[in-house]
């Protein structure tokens, strides 16, 4: 492996003196150095930081997916300047050069992204220090508690809403509804049931309660510690003051927890994040919560002082599970683990083609990567490939270019998937396994594919090929 | 009778025909070529623009796949890795990182060797002192001029040693000093028993140094053999001494017509060849210490390259069987140990290199004659019978009027 290390040496060395890669590694550093001093967020220290982390991590993970698949006009190069048949004339295997070169790219990566990282965290702390203080104390508890933790989410474990959809399908047959439906699906309405019931169970009327169950809450339970209650409350009708009265109840007495009560008073519509003491949770893990519809504002009808907890945004317990720093680390793998994919990108697209097509290639693959979870919503909503017919030349077409599509989306990872920036300016734990998953499929799986498919490409390629 | 030792390159009915973009045949680079380079000869690829020359290293490379016919190196397929470590190659161009330093270019192509990072220093300023660039080599080859790219070119394709060198016109773009060092060096590397492909349409360089030559025209070999053979006229004789009176030129005319019954054609003062007169004038500038940016004066050819190439079992077997039926002599091409390098013009070094090894008694006469690289063209291999007794009668006559004359000429 000494000759791929020669190769990756010399990429880097070349990375860095034909001044692409130091025209990359400026423009980060404007960003992440600018950035703080011409975003300000809601004002809050808190959005501050999150604004800044953000559009600083976003501008980071583009730009050096960008580096990548420039820094891979190096083998195009080669072969075009023709110094590939003066190192290929040498004793060096030539899926040791491909391999070389594509950790060259990486090694690179690798380094900007650390350097980003470092320069993004110092100046997460030169902002903490630096921001004017609103509310000194509360926005940096705010900050500490919220974003500059590495905190476990779990969601509520809802209902079987099938029980009572199936009862009332049963209902409904008895009573002859569906006798005269049409193209009646069985399975088709049981569904529709189980969704009004899950619809009914989220509105909760004026002083009304539900009942939410989380399971599996392995935080320490310790008293002195806590963990946090994240939710969304929405009204269908907004109180003048537009202030939301309810109380969360927690705990469970039958497994001999204690009972915490928490009268909340909130702005409506948006996300409030309440601590309650570990020791809530229950022996066997799981922490009973209940939120009563308290009561209606002054002088309003109680009918108006609904609230609903909508699916779009789950209530959720959070809990402490490791630090900002290696939560920033791992946030840091996943970024890195798409960047070696393009890397391998670029290099196979190179090994085909010249740089301006290898390179419009690249970007092709990196824009579908990341758009992958609408190409999926696509073939969704799109006609099964088993209706294969001739009937039209329009409907042929059709049919084909579906059928690539869902070839690439078979063969693309799902960027989407493993864009951890979110969870993570969040104060979301960036997980391990999620880590593994993503170092796996894209870093490992995918790259291979991609890379063995440039070896064996390169390997078979007359280098000094002419087209006259 | 020993046996012949496997020839380190042969083609046979090799063809190449470029195709266009939908992959229809188009040009019919080389075609039919069947080539043997033997171990330790300097071989000449002759021909003009286009002949398929570079389309034939390139193969030999294995950069290009023949379409027709089989190609092997030191008997193996030219993409054979191992193959690979036995080349040295000088492209027609030097295609080098213009981003590296001398120090790094030679590095980086020894690193491909796998050579230890000590024999990677030691042999890269070994080949910056030969090539004459060790001053210039913190510069990035992006900034040197062609030729001294072209040294750079040189001193990579001798990293690691090769047992065979692949030069790609070599003296492109250089200056008479740096043509004539590379000849020089050519011819010391074959010498040392290193098989040598040279290809060029510069026929000077080509007839200076190679044994035997392959002419390509349209592809196809169109004339082949030992260069010795293929440019003797046989029909003249020519005959060079210090300078004669007119008088003497007068009776050497009746001579050879007494005897012969042929005129002279010509009788003139040799002319000096305008490359040695160059070389002289620039030499001299050299010892009045005129300074220069450009390349200075050459050093030694590197001790490393000088070693005995490597043996192939065959090889080995051979001398053993020869040991044991006669008294070991020494090859004419290994014999002569090279002396630590110096910083010297590389001319100095090599006319000690080149000086024929004392020859223990009994010693067989070396295969190939002494060739004085500084001077004229080697003297001819042997004189026909009737030139013979014509040279002796005149050399007689010579000596006859040196001396007092103890009687005149018939």
């Amino acid at each position: 492996m000494s000759k791929t290390w020669a190769v990756a040496r010399h990429m880097i060395a070349e990375g860095l003196r034909m001044k692409i890669a130091v025209v990359f590694l400026v423009l980060l550093g404007t960003v992440v150095l600018s950035l703080p001093f011409s975003i300000s967020g809601d004002s809050s220290l808190t959005g501050a930081v999150q604004s800044f982390m953000s559009y600083a991590l976003t501008a980071t993970a583009v730009l050096l997916g960008m580096l990548s698949i420039f820094l891979s006009r190096s083998l195009s190069d080669e072969l075009v300047h023709r110094q590939a048949f003066l190192v290929l004339s040498k004793p060096i295997p030539r899926w040791q050069f491909v391999l070389g070169k594509w950790l060259g790219i990486t090694l690179l990566n690798a380094a900007f992204l650390a350097f980003t990282g470092l320069a993004v965290y110092g100046m997460v702390r030169y902002l903490i220090h630096t921001h004017p203080p609103i509310d000194d104390h509360f926005d940096k508890q705010e900050l500490n508690n919220e974003v500059l933790v590495a905190r476990h989410a779990i969601r509520a474990t809802l209902p079987d809403f099938r029980k009572p959809a199936e009862a009332e399908f049963e209902r409904n047959v008895e009573e002859g509804r569906y006798v005269d439906v049409p193209d009646f699906d069985a399975e088709a309405e049981k569904q529709r049931l189980a969704k009004k019931h899950e619809a009914r169970w989220r509105v909760i009327g004026p002083l009304e309660s539900r009942q939410l169950l989380f399971e599996n809450v392995l935080c320490d339970r310790s008293p002195q510690n806590t963990v946090q209650i994240r939710y969304k409350a929405e009204v269908t009708n907004y109180p003048p003051d537009e202030i939301l009265r309810a109380a969360w109840r927690f705990g469970d007495p039958a497994k001999g927890t204690p009972i915490g009560d928490v009268p909340i008073r909130h702005v409506v519509g948006r996300f409030h994040t309440i601590r309650i003491p570990a020791n809530l949770v229950a022996e066997d893990r799981t922490l009973a919560a209940q939120i009563f519809n308290e009561n209606p504002f002054d002088g309003e009808p109680q009918f108006k002082n609904i609230l609903e907890l909508r699916s779009s945004a789950e209530v959720e317990v959070l809990f402490v599970v490791g630090t900002f720093e290696w939560n920033f680390v791992r946030l840091a793998a996943l970024m890195m683990c798409k960047l070696v994919f393009l890397a391998g990108v670029a290099i196979l697209a190179t090994t085909v083609f010249s740089y301006p097509v290898a390179c419009l290639c690249s970007f092709t693959v990196y824009i579908l990567s990341a758009a992958r979870s609408f190409l999926q919503e696509a073939f969704a909503s799109a006609p099964a490939s088993g209706a294969w017919t001739l009937d039209s030349a329009k409907e042929f077409l059709a049919q084909l270019i579906l059928f690539v599509l869902r070839l690439i989306y078979w063969v693309l990872p799902d960027f989407g998937r493993y864009d951890a920036v979110e969870d993570f300016i969040n104060g979301r734990n960036v997980s391990l396994v999620w880590v593994l998953q993503g170092v796996s499929e894209v870093g490992l799986l995918k790259t291979a594919v991609v890379l063995g498919l440039a070896m064996l490409l390169f390997h078979r390629r007359e280098i000094a090929e002419i087209s006259v | 009778m020993t046996e012949r030792t496997p020839p380190v390159v042969v083609t046979a009915g090799l063809g190449k025909t470029f195709k266009d973009f939908w992959r229809r045949p188009r040009v019919t680079a080389v075609k039919d070529l069947n080539l043997e380079i033997r171990p330790g000869e300097v071989f000449g690829l002759l021909g003009p623009n286009g002949s398929g020359k570079t389309t034939t290293i390139k193969m030999l490379l294995g950069l290009l796949y023949p379409t027709r016919g089989r190609i092997s190196v030191f008997g193996k397929a030219p993409t054979d890795v191992s193959v690979k470590a036995r080349i040295g190659f000088l492209p027609e161009e030097s295609y080098l990182y213009r981003f590296l330093v001398a120090h790094e270019t030679l590095d980086y192509f020894g690193r491909l060797f796998r050579l230890p990072a000590r024999v990677r220093k030691d042999r890269t300023e070994r080949l910056l002192d030969m090539v004459g660039l060790r001053h210039e080599a913190k510069r990035p080859i992006g900034e040197y001029s062609k030729g001294m790219a072209r040294r750079i070119g040189l001193a990579q394709a001798l990293i690691n040693d090769p047992e065979f060198l692949i030069l790609d016109e070599p003296t492109s773009g250089l200056d008479p000093i740096g043509a004539r060092q590379i000849k020089d060096l050519i011819r010391a590397l074959g010498d040392k028993g290193k098989t040598i492909l040279l290809s060029s349409h510069v026929l000077s360089d080509v007839e200076d140094v190679c044994d035997r030559v392959t002419i390509l025209y349209g592809g196809q070999q169109q004339a082949a053999g030992d260069i010795g053979e293929l440019l003797r006229k046989t029909d003249f004789t020519q005959i060079t001494t210090p300078a004669l009176s007119a008088d003497t030129i007068d009776q050497l005319r009746d001579l050879i017509r007494r005897l012969e019954h042929k005129d002279i054609i010509t009788v003139s003062n040799p002319r000096v060849r305008l490359e040695e007169f160059f070389l002289r004038i620039v030499e001299q500038a050299q010892a009045a210490n005129i300074g220069t940016s450009g390349v200075r004066g050459a050093g030694a050819v590197p001790e490393f390259l000088s070693q005995p190439t490597k043996t192939t079992s065959e090889e080995v077997v051979e001398s053993l069987v020869a040991a044991a039926t006669k008294p070991p002599a020494p090859r004419e091409r290994t014999a002569t140990p090279l002396a630590e390098p110096r910083p010297t013009p590389s001319a100095e070094v090599l006319k000690e290199l080149l000086s024929p090894p004392p020859s223990p008694p009994g010693a067989e006469p070396s295969g190939r004659p002494p060739r004085d690289l500084r001077g004229d063209r080697a003297p001819p291999r042997a004189a026909r019978k009737g030139d013979e007794r014509v040279i002796q009668s005149l050399i007689e006559g010579v000596e006859a009027k040196d001396e007092p004359a103890a009687e005149e000429l018939p």
